[in-house]
């Protein structure tokens, strides 16, 4: 299937890229980062700092602060209106909750909320959820029973939390970014130095370079995003619904997309300092719109068919329905297709534009 | 009959200064090179040296004129061409972190041809830094180690393209022993220059090159016989580099 030749100068950039300590221990450095970051936060959001300031201290306000600390979701700080006035202000809050002298049932109790309005995102979870203690409040001194009770229940029945959606997006999105270095940046550094002139002084054609270069850089990369994996499973315990097969088996079509990507974007860069903001003008856009930190529903509608038709996007969607829903590679058939047109495509402007005669001058 | 034939090489590049205009780095430039000569072509910095060299070693794109090398037509079957020749390239520069031995078994295989590196290092006087970096080799060191590079397949033809560039004296003479040696083992050698010294010892056949033509072609004492003006009344005996010679040795200094 593969030539000696080949397999000779893959093992030869794979020896080369073990020999780089410094690299090698750097790019351990970021998995243990990542993992670090998430063990200490448990993997969910950190709950919103509001302050408390209850100026009645009647049974009904009592009561209210209480529920208030029940909720996960706030971490509360009491103190005179003054103090946390000011810590609002700088920033150390996010809200600011005043119950007046006067809150009680005759006067249909009014609260007051100080908000910090550049926080939009937080802004209407905090109403909302005061809203509904207010409304539950209510219903316990009146002693009635709600007339519409919502339960919320996951249709996918399983515990989905917030690093079991971000993971596979990262894998995915490490997965180009090591790609386009594997193979874009390296070609640019050969050319320039000399050493794609010197190889292309022997008898290997254009496609041994190139698939030498794929197959050791799709080793390399599976050995990182295995690291990264284990990691994330043994500390993090993050559920893997789907089998690892399918997830590496899209993470291997995966590499070969990006890595012909890669030397694409190698062969257009004339120079070492042109390769990034040309490989970041393709990864950034796509760091954005691919999903990766919330869903792709969440963009404006105009933008979402050119968002899930984008590289990144098939790939990280297909990992992220293997590891979170267990899905099989039959059942995302629709993002294969979306893969092997990819493929078909990477593969074709990866080898219409290596150019050797020009890669090697 | 030639080994290479090379007749009416052109090629040209976009000017660098009105890239609708096209200059020709090569024109018109003709070559029959003879098995087991040493063929040195000469000249200037930019008179078409390299380009001559890389459009006959099949590394560069030919836009007019054929090359023959064994009889093989250069243009159709650059890959036959380059499994018989050995090059060695101006710039040296090979990949980071592997050592002499890694990278001959390297190139090797890239003939899909097996060597023994040790055998090939002590060919160049290397042997004993079988485990040492291109980077840890002095300049002397680096050109002799990129010529057993070029020796990997056994090639028919050596292309050397300014081998003794930078080169200390000793280290020259060193290098031009080795091309001695592996011409007299059989070798067709053919080197560019713009040391004349080094063409007169070494070139059996030289062609002096300028502005991308042939000027002369004949062998170093012919061509001294039609061009070179008559001698000074005393001549010196020697020159200043025997005088450094005769001071400091021949032996290598790296």
């Amino acid at each position: 299937m593969f030539t000696k030749s080949q397999l000779h100068l893959a093992k030869t950039f794979i020896k080369i890229y073990y020999r780089d300590r410094q690299s090698l221990a750097f790019s351990l450095m970021f998995p243990l980062i990542f993992t670090g970051i998430f063990l200490f936060s448990g993997g969910e959001p950190d709950p919103t700092d509001i302050g408390l300031v209850n100026q009645s201290q009647n049974e009904l306000s009592i009561r209210f602060v209480e529920l208030v600390k029940e909720k996960d979701i706030f971490a509360v700080t009491e103190g005179s209106e003054a103090d946390l006035r000011e810590q609002l202000i700088k920033g150390d809050l996010t809200a600011l909750i005043i119950i007046p002298i006067d809150f009680n049932q005759s006067n249909t109790g009014r609260l007051r909320l100080l908000l910090d309005a550049s926080q939009v995102r937080q802004v209407d979870a905090i109403r909302d959820s005061l809203d509904s203690l207010l409304l539950s409040i209510e219903r316990e001194l009146r002693d009635t029973q709600p007339l519409f009770k919502l339960e919320l229940e996951d249709v996918k029945a399983r515990p989905q939390r917030y690093i079991d959606f971000l993971l596979p997006g990262i894998l995915a999105y490490m997965l180009m970014n090591l790609c386009i270095a594997g193979s874009g940046y390296n070609l640019v550094e050969y050319r320039r130095r000399g050493i794609l002139k010197r190889l292309f002084v022997t008898p290997i054609k254009p496609k041994d370079f190139i698939i030498s270069i794929v197959l050791a850089r799709m080793f390399i990369v599976i050995i990182q995003l295995s690291v990264i994996l284990a990691l994330a499973i043994g500390l993090l315990k993050i559920n893997v619904l789907g089998g690892l097969y399918s997830l590496f088996g899209v993470i291997v079509l995966g590499a070969f997309i990006f890595l012909c990507i890669g030397f694409f974007l190698g062969s257009l860069a004339k120079t070492q300092e042109a390769i990034r903001p040309i490989a970041l003008l393709f990864t950034l856009p796509q760091l954005i719109l691919s999903g990766i930190f919330f869903p792709i529903s969440s963009l404006p509608m105009l933008i979402q068919p050119i968002a899930q038709a984008l590289p990144l996007s098939v790939i990280a969607s297909s990992m992220r329905a293997i590891a979170n829903d267990g899905a099989s590679l039959f059942a995302i058939h629709f993002n294969l297709i979306g893969i092997v047109a990819w493929m078909f495509v990477s593969f074709f402007i990866a080898t219409k534009f290596f150019d050797w005669q020009k890669v090697a001058s | 009959m030639g080994i290479i034939k090379a007749t009416n090489l052109e090629k040209h590049y976009p000017n660098p200064e009105n890239p609708l205009v096209t200059f020709a780095a090569v024109n018109d430039v003709s070559l029959d090179i003879e098995p087991e000569e040493i063929f040195g072509l000469l000249g200037p910095n930019g008179a078409g040296k390299t380009t001559t060299l890389e459009m006959i070693e099949g590394l560069t794109s030919i836009d007019k004129g054929n090359v023959f090398i064994d009889d093989i037509d250069v243009r159709k079957q650059p890959y036959a061409v380059k499994k018989i020749i050995g090059v060695q390239l101006q710039s040296n520069e090979y990949f980071d972190r592997l050592n002499l031995s890694d990278l001959l078994l390297l190139f090797a295989s890239l003939y899909a041809t097996s060597i023994d590196p040790k055998a090939l290092l002590a060919k160049v006087n290397l042997e004993n830094k079988i485990k040492a970096k291109p980077d840890d080799l002095s300049g002397g060191q680096k050109q002799r180690f990129s010529i057993a590079c070029a020796l990997v397949n056994n090639p028919k033809i050596l292309f050397l393209d300014e081998p003794t560039t930078g080169l200390d004296p000793q280290a020259k003479r060193n290098l031009w022993n080795l091309a001695k040696t592996l011409n007299a083992e059989g070798m067709t050698i053919v080197l560019t220059t713009h040391n004349m010294e080094e063409a007169e010892y070494l070139c059996d056949r030289i062609a002096i090159m300028d502005q991308g033509s042939i000027i002369a072609q004949d062998t170093p004492q012919q061509l001294i016989l039609d061009y070179a003006p008559e001698p000074p009344e005393i001549p010196l005996r020697g020159n200043i580099e025997d005088v450094f010679l005769a001071l400091t040795g021949h032996g290598l200094r790296d």
